[in-house]
């Protein structure tokens, strides 16, 4: 264990002067990653995982301040270094993979010619060897004509193509440490899945040293030797993987770590006695964009573009439905068909009635059926109090006497474990947990018989995920409503749901039963879902 | 709030606002002279303690005549700003909430109106009308009216799509419910911000129709108007034209300045 | 950019300047006095001026005189100008180019000065540079076009000390340079505008080209900063400021209006006000169309450019 370390963080604080004062942003990190270790670097959002990225990379915003400590490579101490010195050294000994691809690449080079420059310039070759070197780079990443990727624009390659290309980049100098910024969050569950098998492989083939930051526990737990948690900007535990993640001892790590979704662990309700059902949705199809007339003219063969297309499914009273698919798959438009917020051809028959259009929807049925989106931010009007927004469905559907509606307003808050003066407070000051707690306390408000749930926890941290989703099958549990919860979280959806629907391409391509989530004959599409996402054993039976 | 007074181009905006509106409300009582009486004696003379500004090709003070300008100028300026941005407004959110074939129409008749350079249309619609101040102010709303409905539209679809948008129609809220109370009350800001800037360029426009002799009328102490009457004299005494023309920039100014500032406020992304 | 876009983009454009001509020829129609007591004079007697009406067809519906109008118009005939018994599209077309000129040497000075000013003004941001293109934007477009000609006029066309011609016009054909004497002072002052507004808007265009994703990640390739600016940022940043520009056209169009009456410029503008001045109405209607065209192609010309700049636009 003499080895140097190729990152060495020791004591290192870091402070923004702001015009409310001085913020600590980092507090007396350290940490140490030895040559081919990968190390994870987990936190939630705000911790100041990133922060620790740009401070290594020495890309700090004009208002930041090194406090105190050190960071070197390989030695060599990196707080001294002026900007000539940092840019010869970054791309070529520290490299980095970013979150996002498509907004990483610039939209206007072709992507070979961004892979190339980093050769050029880190490398000294000329033009033509640097983009023969870049297509072998490219080539390693798996992809399977590199040479014509190359000539492509970002936008015309998929999210899984890019991050390939930006992994190329990002290795070609043969770096001693990539920082990987949360490279899979903003891709697909298959494309993810991929991109952590070519992050194994090339691990493997070069040795690299990796700082790998993510908010993912399970994920962090299948890749990484050794690990930081960071809460606030201290880190609270370290050691190698296996060792904290069997036995944490920080409560912050404990508590993270029993917010992680245990499929076998349900939080879900009792399953509802058989009953008829109480949402039918029969052969519905969503068709967008109709052709211009110009398009027509000039004779082109028409295509049609379906967010849905015949889709069947049922709820039953008092069940929570999954629904499961990648972004695109249409199960957003399912939401928003159910809510009458799209049109659609096919039926829809709920509580023994049937509606074949959009306009069909009376207000009994609105009533009825409650939404609950995504995005806390935008879900609550900003210019109208908390206390506004909840009153709205009591007095539209006329649920209690005017006088009244401020006494249940207080009820709905305490219902979702809010302190009652937040009805006089604004979207803005609240957090997005408990902006995502309102919206839901507005669609329990109504008394509805089947609550949407859109993707409800995607925006939210890991621990408040859990909270959210405990407080909703606890909602479903003293009103009785049933629900239809989309998400594209397979371990999630298999505590909460008693059936699961799965989409691709706007299609339904299997439904099952929680309890045959593993059984042999479930479509291929569902298997490749669920093994993309399997739970390390380290994660059974903790508990905050 | 606070964060609009920390930023330095909000606060001189505000500060010129301050003094322009100042002098709109006030000038024609602060005026040391009467701005038509002519000193034969003191013609086209430069800055003195008696004429702190200098005087025009007929002695009147030049001071007293801006002060008393003051009003009429900025009165112009919002006046006629008001009247496009409401009847624009009204027009724009018609488009954004209709939708369909009725957008479309509004839309493409829009186009066609914005298609024409903006003073040129003014001027046009100037001759038809006939000259005045009036006139002039009428012809500004109308060619600033299209424009705004464009700007109104557009904030009006922005709003259409946020969530909570959708969670009123999917509640079965009415209409007017979800116009009145969910999408206005969230789309004025850009509106707002818009019109702010634009009452600098109804004041522009304005003076330029009154330097062109298609706005105010002599005597009128309309500052693009005094320019113009004392154009002749110009090499003579530059302060008879540099100082009417600089009030109508400080004004404009006043307003892009503040205009911007509230921009930044409204705007998120770009306050911090 | 495929054909179909093009397409889309002329039929809009033709749909556009139908309703222009529907808009041109509405006003016209409802200015007080017509071509007949134009062409008589006030002391007309009722008689000839109904024979006039006749002769001249205003008589028949207004439709059908709308007709007959655009008829002319897509076969180059505008008419006659009611004041100067010349055909207008001779009228119109010398002043046409004379205007031309005067607005592309505006538009050429300043895409080479105005761009540069806004990428430098973001790239040293906070900076003295900052602040002075800062201020030199918010002055010039808070000045209308005449309070900056007049100023101008003082500066460097008094009788003390005459650098430039305080007006006029001199052909290029026959004296080039005295020509370009004569262009510059009108051309700066419609120059000074755009400049200020253009380079404001490049600015901030640029600010957010720099805080975006890619040039982080460019910049944390090691790339040097030269390279980042020139090959990363700035490219993405033409786009929009390309879209400014067309944009500011319009404003170009109008101030050649007035440029070219204070400077005494034989353009379209100077007769436009004219013909508004002497109510000659086939003047009035082709100047406004023609203008209209201008605009609705310099904004097809720069849609045609911000397709080649961007590969997200071309390839849509």
């Amino acid at each position: 264990m003499t080895t140097r370390p190729v990152l060495d963080v020791q004591d290192y604080s870091l402070a923004y002067d702001t015009p409310e004062g001085e913020v600590m942003a980092l507090k007396s990190v350290s940490l140490a990653i030895r040559p081919g270790e990968t190390h994870a670097l987990v936190g939630e959002s705000g911790s100041g995982k990133s922060t620790l990225a740009w401070a290594i990379m020495r890309y700090l915003p004009d208002n930041a301040r090194d406090v105190s400590g050190r960071i070197a490579l390989s030695g060599e101490p990196l707080l001294g270094k002026t900007l000539p010195q940092m840019e010869a050294l970054r791309g070529k000994r520290i490299a980095m993979v970013f979150q996002d691809p498509s907004s990483s690449l610039n939209p206007t080079m072709r992507m070979g010619e961004q892979i190339a420059e980093v050769l050029m310039r880190h490398r000294g070759m000329d033009k033509a060897a640097a983009w023969t070197e870049a297509e072998a780079a490219l080539a390693r990443t798996g992809i399977q004509r590199p040479a014509e990727m190359m000539q492509r624009f970002p936008h015309e390659a998929s999210g899984g193509e890019k991050q390939r290309v930006v992994i190329a980049t990002a290795f070609a100098c043969n770096p001693e440490l990539i920082i990987f910024d949360e490279p899979t969050t903003a891709l697909d569950i298959l494309t993810a899945q991929q991109i952590l098998d070519l992050f194994l492989r090339l691990r493997q083939e070069t040795g690299v040293a990796a700082l790998y930051i993510s908010h993912d526990l399970g994920l962090v737990a299948r890749i990484a030797d050794t690990v930081s948690v960071i809460h606030q900007g201290e880190i609270v535990e370290s050691g190698p993987v296996h060792q904290v993640f069997r036995a944490p001892k920080d409560a912050y790590t404990r508590a993270l770590m029993a917010a992680v979704p245990r499929p076998d662990e349900r939080i879900a309700v009792p399953e509802p006695a058989p009953a008829r059902p109480l949402l039918q949705v029969q052969g519905i199809s969503v068709r967008y964009g109709a052709d211009g007339w110009l398009t027509r003219l000039l004779g082109k063969e028409s295509v049609p573009f379906y967010g849905a297309r015949d889709v069947s499914f049922q709820v039953h009273p008092g069940e929570l439905l999954g629904l499961v698919g990648a972004s695109g798959s249409g199960k957003s438009t399912m939401a928003q068909v159910v809510s009458g917020l799209r049109d659609f051809t096919g039926t829809v028959q709920f509580g023994g009635r049937d509606f074949t259009a959009r306009g069909d929807f009376d207000r009994a049925y609105r009533r009825d059926v409650q939404i609950v989106f995504q995005h806390p931010d935008s879900s609550l009007n900003p210019r109208q109090t908390i206390g506004t927004i909840l009153s709205r469905p009591l007095r539209l559907y006329r649920l209690c006497p005017p006088a009244k509606v401020a006494d249940r307003v207080r009820e709905l808050l305490e219902m979702v474990l809010l302190p009652p003066e937040f009805a006089s407070r604004y979207p803005h000051q609240l957090s997005g947990g408990q902006k995502q707690r309102v919206a839901i306390a507005r669609a329990f408000a109504a008394e509805p018989r089947l609550v949407i749930c859109d993707e409800i926890t995607a925006a939210l941290d890991v621990s408040v995920q859990a909270a959210v989703a405990r407080l909703l099958t606890d909602l479903q549990r003293k009103s009785g409503a049933a629900c239809l919860f989309i998400t594209h979280d397979l371990n999630l959806i298999r505590q909460l749901a008693h059936r699961i629907a799965v989409m691709q391409r706007g299609q339904v391509v299997d439904s099952f039963d929680v309890a045959d989530a593993n059984s042999p004959d479930r479509h291929p599409y569902t298997r490749a879902l669920l093994d993309a996402v399997p739970l390390a054993e380290e994660f059974q039976g903790v508990t905050a | 709030m606070r964060d609009f007074l920390r930023n330095p181009a909000g606060l001189v905006g505000l500060c010129l606002l301050s003094i322009v509106i100042g002098a709109a409300l006030f000038g024609p009582w602060l005026a040391p002279y009467d701005p038509q009486q002519f000193h034969p004696k003191t013609r086209l003379q430069g800055p003195s303690w008696d004429f702190w500004l200098g005087t025009d090709q007929y002695g009147r003070d030049l001071l007293s005549r801006i002060l008393n300008g003051a009003p009429s100028t900025v009165f112009f300026g919002i006046g006629s700003t008001a009247l496009g941005v409401g009847v624009g407004s009204v027009i724009g959110v018609i488009a954004g909430v209709a939708g369909g074939r009725t957008d479309s129409v509004i839309m493409r008749v829009l186009d066609g109106l914005l298609a024409m350079p903006e003073l040129l249309f003014t001027l046009l619609i100037v001759t038809f009308l006939g000259g005045g101040t009036t006139q002039a102010m009428l012809a500004v709303a109308v060619t600033f009216a299209p424009g705004m409905a464009r700007i109104a539209r557009s904030s009006v679809l922005s709003v259409r799509t946020r969530e909570y948008v959708m969670a009123a129609t999917a509640r079965g809220e009415s209409r007017a419910w979800i116009v009145g109370r969910e999408v206005l009350p969230n789309a004025l800001g850009p509106i707002i911000v818009e019109a702010t800037i634009r009452v600098s360029f109804a004041i522009m426009i304005g003076a330029t129709l009154g330097f062109l002799g298609l706005g105010a009328q002599p005597p009128s102490t309309e500052w693009g108007l005094m320019v113009a009457e004392a154009r002749q004299f110009m090499f003579r005494n530059p302060w008879c034209v540099a100082v009417p023309g600089l009030a109508i920039a400080f004004t404009a100014m006043g307003f892009n300045l503040f205009g911007d500032a509230l921009r930044d406020a409204f705007d998120p992304k770009r306050s911090r | 950019m495929t054909l179909a876009y093009l397409l889309r983009r002329l039929g809009a454009i033709v749909v556009v300047l139908a309703i222009v001509t529907v808009a041109v020829f509405g006003i016209t129609m409802v200015l007080p006095g017509n071509a007949a007591l134009m062409i008589l004079g006030e002391h007309a007697t009722p008689e000839n001026l109904v024979a006039m009406e006749r002769q001249l067809g205003l008589d028949r519906p207004v439709w059908v005189q709308y007709g007959t109008w655009v008829w002319g118009v897509l076969h180059g005939d505008f008419g006659m100008s009611l004041r100067l018994s010349l055909p207008v599209a001779q009228v119109v077309g010398e002043a046409f180019w004379n205007s031309a000129w005067l607005a592309l040497m505006a538009l050429a000075g300043v895409t080479v000065i105005a761009i540069p000013l806004g990428a430098l003004a973001a790239l040293k941001r906070g900076s003295v540079w900052d602040l002075v293109i800062g201020l030199f934007s918010y002055v010039g477009t808070a000045m209308p076009e005449f309070v900056t000609a007049t100023l101008l006029l003082i500066l460097f066309a008094s009788p003390e000390w005459p650098v430039m011609p305080a007006g006029g016009y001199v052909a290029p054909s026959e004296d080039f340079l005295g020509f370009l004497r004569h262009a510059i002072l009108p051309a700066g002052t419609l120059g000074l505008i755009l400049m200020a507004h253009i380079s404001r808007q490049v600015r901030s265009e640029m600010s957010e080209v720099l805080s975006s994703d890619y040039i982080r990640a460019a910049r944390l390739k090691g790339l040097r900063g030269r390279r980042v600016v020139w090959r990363h940022a700035l490219p993405n940043s033409l786009a929009p400021a390309v879209a400014v520009i067309s944009l500011d056209v319009g404003y170009l169009l109008g101030g050649i209006i007035v440029v070219e009456e204070i400077f005494a410029w034989p353009g379209l503008g100077r007769t436009l006000i004219y013909a508004l001045q002497n109510r000659d109405l086939p003047v009035i209607q082709a100047i406004t169309l023609l203008l209209a065209v201008v605009y609705a192609l310099s904004n097809l010309i720069a849609d045609i450019i911000i397709a080649w700049l961007d590969p997200r636009v071309r390839h849509a």
